[in-house]
């Protein structure tokens, strides 16, 4: 226990604190807040990369020999209904339900051959949203929260926003890291407001302001503490950032997707998806440093063709498409990284639980996409073997895409964190940045 | 991995010692004694201590022969070598590979000799690689790490030529004395140089400072360096922590505070945590804050002991009340009250790990387990039941109630198992569900999750690895495992005799037809509901040994003649010398060693929640991660509340008095000069922001109806703290989510989060339920408007009598439930708790008179509990209450901030209601503006 500050107001601990976790955390000596407007300003940020972040999740494990990853010359019992197509990049081949997104291919890097070895759900889907397999002693925070910790933001809109709702949670950096959360997608052509941002139809900025003006004069109990402690510097700092959100226009305006004009709404596809892409695109133009959405119901055990051909694929060709596009036409590409994945692959060999045929989780081998910031477009990165069931060579692996994910953001995927234990964490443990997606 | 097995009790004495150190007596004071040596060794007749190392190996020419154990690893240690970063990664680097931090010397021994890495090379030692590559920063990517000719070289240099040995055994370290024990800075520019003394069990001694790792725990108060020099630095306390070998031993650094001018001290207090506490603020030159206000004192202790914000008319009857002793009747009130049973039954819930999730399908009906957990911990807890009974009955729970016949336990089950019926479940004497958790399966995830729930220390460190600075090994982990490895607690098991009535229920409820799982789980689940009996687990003990012993009987006669040997699984309680065997349930042995006065944790754990509870600080923090390096800021006053707690039978209700009582946990927020930046020493009231369910539910108690919150608080319906908010599945609330309430999956005190976010501001600035609450038909701002006489749904009340009548209501039927269990209990435990019981009924008979109501006598309660009836006396003191807008400004105010506004705060608010376009619109601003207030989320 310390009885007196430092000259700067702030212990060596916290200072550890602030570089690492940025928003501040409860630490062993008691609450910490540290200023983290002040710290963000001063941060650890390289120039020339991309500032912020649109990640994708495809919830339930994507088949990746039905998407990105054909064999159109395997066995029967392995290949599936589906047919390669060329893209604009000559010699890299989707599927021909993916003719969008073939369009834009040079906008996008594909890795094949990712492999890891959590075939459930739940893990799988830890794993990639953090990079870091997970344990149980402890949990990783999503790439989001870091981005959230380690970013400074403007006061008056959300640092980190999760479409409809966050794949993963704030782990070991706290709540103050966590995404607000719309709880909803928002739906075509419709206005669409979220959760605690939007004043309610019959209030006016007016009578909030009046009213915060009200709170104040009565807040005043515990001004001289105030001083002292950081529990009660963040419960006004925050307090004060909750008013200019809700005041100001700004992050109303971003959520509304309702402004956009009809031909560019389009172009994402009209289900809530395309939709959500849009609303990520407005979120990232409007000052938002992360934005994470998902695309759901990629567990095809059973009837897969069918699922992925009629209702996975063209909204996935639909909305991805239309916002790599989009971003390219607000030029915002070159400063948004954008990452696709699934929790794992699908086994290449088609199950015949169901008439049509399905497959089965399977993280021996999968996909993911890179897009936006350094990102060299139009190339394949790794590879799959004759049946796409193993890597050819070495394995890509969900470390290794999270560090690339995070060198993009200019966040050195060495870095080391204190867990709210006290225990020194590396950022991505294991990862190695894919130095070709770069080059 | 363990050595060979005759090196753990040894290993383990070490283990024990430590902890005597750490926690027997002040950390403060000389360390304890060594153990008894081995027989016929006197230490006089070994040489003295050993001269350091560096002086030894200052010449390259010393014939002397470094040690491995001893020297070697601990020197490589020092260097960095195996480190998290280096070589004791887990994937190694350069091809070499060491235990993290130096712990398995036969492993380390075996790398370092390993030819294909090349560190050691006997024949032309110089160009071995552990002494060739740190000399050179170009060829070692670690960087340059040793000199040439150092004393550090020229000791692996001569220990290479010497052969490179190690010993077979390894040695036992006794003790590491450190000098001096104790360190008190008075200036800015002293510095304190600190000598470790290693005593080895075979009587020698030796200056081991130069292979030691220092940490210091604060370094703005004491800075430490890798040599060993203590830095004064602010004022303040902290420890400086040293390790080698396997001792780890917390040197105390005090600093006072410097404070120029006079302050007042508040009067001494005979109280003995205050005496405690005052010791160590005469050390640290403290002066203590004031006791709090009576106004701070009822919201304080009501939220801090029943989770509760207290009723308007609550606080108004406490003011007036003149009775000297009125605090500690309101304590004594509030540990009564249902609010304290329900919100600690959602702490011991957070705890032990009631989680829904991982709950999911280990009972037949959908929901139920986590309601059965959380109910069977409120009944205890608002019985009073001994902490150490609470724990017995979910260490040892089985399934069945003695003699009870699986058809039965599944009947009782069944019947359980229905919403309402919980209190079916609660009267069983185990709660085998902690077992059957999904993440509480292998045996390793129950030793973390056990020795966290109930020891309050963290060994997931030692599944992997020997942490520098924590007493537990990977064997010691690795043993402790074991033990828990013969207890099945899976979804579909049932004892063997018990397979063919299962087999029955089943067919009963299938009609023999084959179902698969899922759809089996839901018709299952649908007749059950029908109420037709459906089955359910039971936890089992497996005896492996008989298991074995059967197999090796028939692979006996199979071979015929050459017989195989059946060794009886064994394992080791932590830090035990004698193991368990495994050949009988292990749990009531672990449950004896739990209980035993010589156990260092049980009681401190649970010592150290609670306390933490009441000041947002434990006297250990983490308030789970008791260990030898991180010693308690008042180990007098851990050890006084523990020994207490024990010696009064593990009452509970002792313990949350005692600490309540005292002038410590009443002191004000106000500050003076000496004590403005305590956070540990517990000389002040620190704010803290309120825990996620009782926000949510003060939010409730604010805004609503006083015929609303009054049934919240007597029946506990739609509390929170109660858990009673519907949840969804995979969703859990949105209010306290956003508040951070325990997810309980990672087996860590901090899955509960008391940190403010953005988030929060914004939920309770302009989310749609915080709208809907003040604008309810039931709300309070509806209420007032109606008292008034304005527009809104109107509905006269006298919110004082209705508190005071429901008060006596929510009495009653926590009596009548009370007085069925006790009834229900079999006649020797009715008799031992009779005079609990009867204790009980005084207090709540004292209790109906102060409300103005009358008390059946005792008999006739227990002749029939249901025919008590509410009789008012006709003398409750209650006054009109009056219906000037002033008048419910002010409730508002005791509502949501449990005190009257002054002057300024009324004539703000009254003219921030006559400028509103409405009185109602004004009201409604007025409690917005409350609740979105610092005063109303924090604690003061």
């Amino acid at each position: 226990m310390r009885l007196h500050k430092t000259c700067d107001g702030v212990r060596r601990r916290d200072i550890l604190r602030m570089g690492t976790l940025g928003t501040g955390a409860v630490g062993i000596g008691g609450l910490t807040l540290p200023n983290w407007l002040q710290m963000a300003a001063a941060g650890e940020v390289r120039p020339n990369h991309a500032r912020r972040a649109i990640f994708i999740e495809l919830v339930g494990g994507p088949s990746h020999m039905d998407t990105f990853d054909l064999k159109p010359d395997a066995p029967d019992a392995v290949r599936g209904a589906f047919r390669p197509i060329e893209t604009n990049v000559p010699g890299v081949r989707i599927s021909e339900h993916l003719p969008r997104l073939a369009n834009v291919a040079d906008k996008f890097a594909i890795l094949r051959g990712v492999s890891h070895t959590l075939a459930a759900h739940q893990l799988g889907r830890e794993y990639v949203n953090s990079g870091s397999r997970p344990i149980p002693a402890l949990s990783f925070p999503s790439f989001g929260s870091v981005v959230s910790a380690e970013r400074s933001s403007d006061i008056n809109i959300p640092p980190h926003v999760a479409i409809p709702r966050a794949g993963h949670g704030p782990g070991f950096l706290g709540l103050q890291n966590a995404a607000l959360e719309t709880k909803a997608a928002p739906q075509f052509g419709k206005p669409f407001s979220v959760r605690g941002i939007s004043l309610p139809g019959d209030l006016t900025v007016d009578e909030v302001s009046r009213r915060q003006d009200l709170l104040k004069r009565l807040d005043r109990r515990f001004a001289e503490l105030e001083e002292d402690d950081q529990l009660l510097q963040g419960l006004s700092r925050f307090g004060d950032q909750a008013y200019a959100m809700i005041t100001s226009p700004r992050a109303r305006k971003a959520f509304d997707i309702s402004k956009e004009p009809e031909s560019f709404r389009s172009q994402f596809g009209e289900d809530a998806f395309g939709q959500s892409c849009l609303l990520s695109l407005r979120l990232v133009e409007s000052g938002v440093n992360f934005v994470s959405l998902q695309l759901g119901g990629w567990d095809t055990h059973q009837d897969n063709f069918t699922k992925l051909k009629t209702d996975l694929l063209p909204k996935l060709d639909y909305g991805l498409s239309g916002l790599l596009t989009g971003l390219e036409q607000r030029g915002l590409l070159d400063s948004t990284a954008v990452m696709v994945t699934g929790e794992f692959g699908r086994t290449p060999k088609i199950n015949t639980r169901s008439q049509e045929g399905g497959r089965d989780h399977y993280p021996r081998c999968m996909f993911m996409l890179m897009a936006g910031g350094d990102v060299r477009g139009g190339q394949v990165i790794g590879e799959s073997d004759d049946t796409a069931a193993a890597p050819r060579h070495d394995a890509i692996t969900p470390d290794d895409v999270a560090a690339s994910f995070y060198h993009n953001l200019g966040i050195d995927p060495t870095k080391e964190f204190n867990s709210d234990t006290g225990r020194p964490i590396t950022l991505v443990r294991n990862g190695k940045v894919v130095d070709a997606l770069f080059s | 991995m363990r050595p060979a097995q005759s090196f753990a009790p040894r290993l383990i004495v070490l283990a024990f010692f430590v902890l005597t150190l750490a926690f027997s007596g002040d950390a403060n004071s000389e360390p304890a004694p060594a153990k008894a040596r081995p027989s016929g060794v006197k230490l006089d007749s070994f040489p003295k201590v050993l001269k350091p190392l560096p002086q030894r190996f200052a010449d390259a020419e010393t014939a002397e022969v470094p040690d491995f154990q001893r020297h070697v690893m601990p020197l490589l240690g020092r260097l960095g070598c195996n480190g998290r970063s280096c070589h004791g990664s887990f994937q190694g680097r350069g091809g070499f590979q060491l235990s993290l931090f130096g712990y398995d010397f036969k492993a380390d021994h075996e790398a370092l000799l390993d030819e294909n890495s090349g560190r050691v090379d006997v024949d032309d030692v110089a160009e071995s690689l552990i002494l060739a590559k740190p000399i050179d920063a170009d060829m070692h990517e670690g960087g340059k790490r040793l000199d040439e000719g150092s004393w550090q070289y020229n000791t692996l240099h001569r220990w290479i030529a010497s052969g490179a040995a190690t010993e077979r055994a390894i040695q036992t370290l006794e003790r590491l004395e450190i000098q001096p024990a104790e360190i008190q800075f008075n200036t800015d520019d002293q510095q304190q140089q600190l000598t470790a003394i290693a005593h080895w069990a075979d009587g020698s001694k030796e200056d081991v400072t130069a292979l030691c790792r220092f940490a210091s725990n604060d370094d703005a108060v004491a800075a430490i360096d890798e040599s060993g020099l203590v830095a004064s630095g602010l004022s303040g306390d902290t420890h400086v922590v040293v390790s080698y070998d396997r001792a780890v031993v917390p040197i105390a650094v005090t600093r006072r505070v410097q404070v120029d001018a006079d302050i007042d001290a508040p009067p001494g207090s005979s109280h003995p945590v205050d005496r405690l506490i005052a010791a160590k603020h005469a050390k640290l030159g403290i002066i203590p804050s004031p006791i709090c206000t009576d106004t701070e004192f009822i919201r304080r202790a009501s939220l801090d002991i029943t989770g509760t914000l207290p009723a308007a008319e609550e606080v108004r009857i406490f003011l007036a009340n003149e009775n000297p002793n009125k605090r500690k009747e309101l304590i004594d009130d509030l540990l009564d009250a249902p609010g304290y049973a329900a919100w600690w039954a959602t702490r011991f819930a957070d705890w032990t790990g009631n989680n829904e999730q991982e709950l999911n399908n280990v009972l037949p009906m959908r929901g139920a387990a986590s309601r059965l957990w959380y109910e069977w911990l409120r009944v205890r807890l608002d019985d009073n039941v001994p902490y150490d009974e609470i724990v017995e009955g979910i260490v040892t729970a089985q399934s069945r109630q003695e003699g009870e016949d699986y058809r039965e336990y599944c009947e009782s089950m069944t019947e359980a198992c229905k919403p309402g019926n919980e209190n079916l479940f609660a009267a069983r004497d185990g709660m085998p569900l902690f077992w059957a958790r999904r993440n509480f399966q292998k045996p390793e995830e129950r030793a973390i999750g056990f020795a966290y729930a109930f020891l309050g220390i963290r060994i997931e460190c030692a599944q992997c690895h020997k942490h520098p600075f924590d007493q537990w090994s990977k064997d010691d982990f690795d043993q402790f495992s074991k033990i828990f490895a013969s207890i099945n607690a899976r979804g579909n098991t049932v004892s063997k005799e018990a397979n063919p009535i299962r087999k029955e229920l089943l067919d009963n409820i299938t009609g023999g037809k084959k179902l698969n799982n899922g759809e089996l789980r839901k018709l299952i689940y649908r007749r059950a509901n029908e109420g037709a009996i459906v089955p359910f687990p039971e936890l089992i003990y497996v005896n492996r040994s008989a298991a074995a012993r059967q197999k090796a009987a028939k692979q006996n006669k199979k071979r015929k003649g050459s017989a195989v040997a059946i060794e009886v699984p064994k394992g080791y309680v932590l830090g035990q010398a004698e193991p368990i065997e495994l050949d009988d349930d292990p749990r009531a042995e672990l449950m004896q060693w739990m209980r035993d006065p010589a156990n260092s944790f049980f009681a401190p754990a649970i010592v150290n929640r609670v306390w933490s509870n009441y000041f947002g600080v434990g006297i250990i923090n983490p308030t789970d991660d008791m260990n030898l390096a991180n010693p308690a800021s008042n180990q007098p006053l851990l050890k006084y509340l523990s020994d207490g707690f024990r010696e009064h039978g593990f009452d509970l209700h002792w313990l949350h008095r005692e600490i309540v009582t005292s002038d410590a946990y009443q002191r004000s927020t106000i500050t003076n000069a000496s004590n403005s930046h305590d956070r540990l020493n517990f000389s002040r009231h620190v704010p803290r922001r309120l825990p996620a369910e009782v926000i949510r539910d003060a939010v409730l108690l604010a805004t609503q109806s006083t015929v609303q919150t009054q049934k919240m608080r007597s029946t506990m319906s739609d509390m929170a703290i109660a858990a009673d908010v519907p949840q969804n599945r995979n969703q859990r609330d949105f209010a306290l989510q956003v508040f951070g309430q325990s997810a309980r999956e990672s087996n860590c005190d901090c899955d509960r989060s008391d940190s403010p976010s953005l988030l929060q501001s914004i939920y309770l600035r302009n989310d749609m339920e915080m709208y809907q609450q003040l604008a309810s038909k039931n709300g309070w701002v509806a209420q007032a408007c109606a008292s008034l006489g304005e527009a809104g749904p109107g509905q006269a009340s006298n919110p004082q009598k209705d508190q005071i009548a429901r008060k006596a209501e929510q009495n009653r039927v926590q009596m009548i439930a009370r007085v069925k269990r006790y009834l229900a209990l079999n006649p020797n435990r009715r008799a031992g708790q009779r005079e609990k019981f009867e204790e009980s009924y005084k207090a709540m008979r004292k209790r109906f008179k102060q409300f103005g109501y009358e008390t059946p006598s005792l008999s006739a309660i227990l002749a029939d509990p249901d025919a008590w009836q509410l009789v008012s006396t006709g003398n409750a003191n209650a006054k009109e209450a009056s219906d000037s807008l002033e008048s419910i400004v002010e409730d508002a105010y005791l509502r949501a901030l449990s005190r009257t506004p002054d002057r300024e705060e009324l004539e703000i608010a009254m003219q921030y209601i006559n400028d509103s376009d409405s009185v109602a619109d004004g009201l409604s601003s007025v409690m917005w503006a409350l609740v979105n207030t610092k005063e109303f989320i924090i604690t003061h």
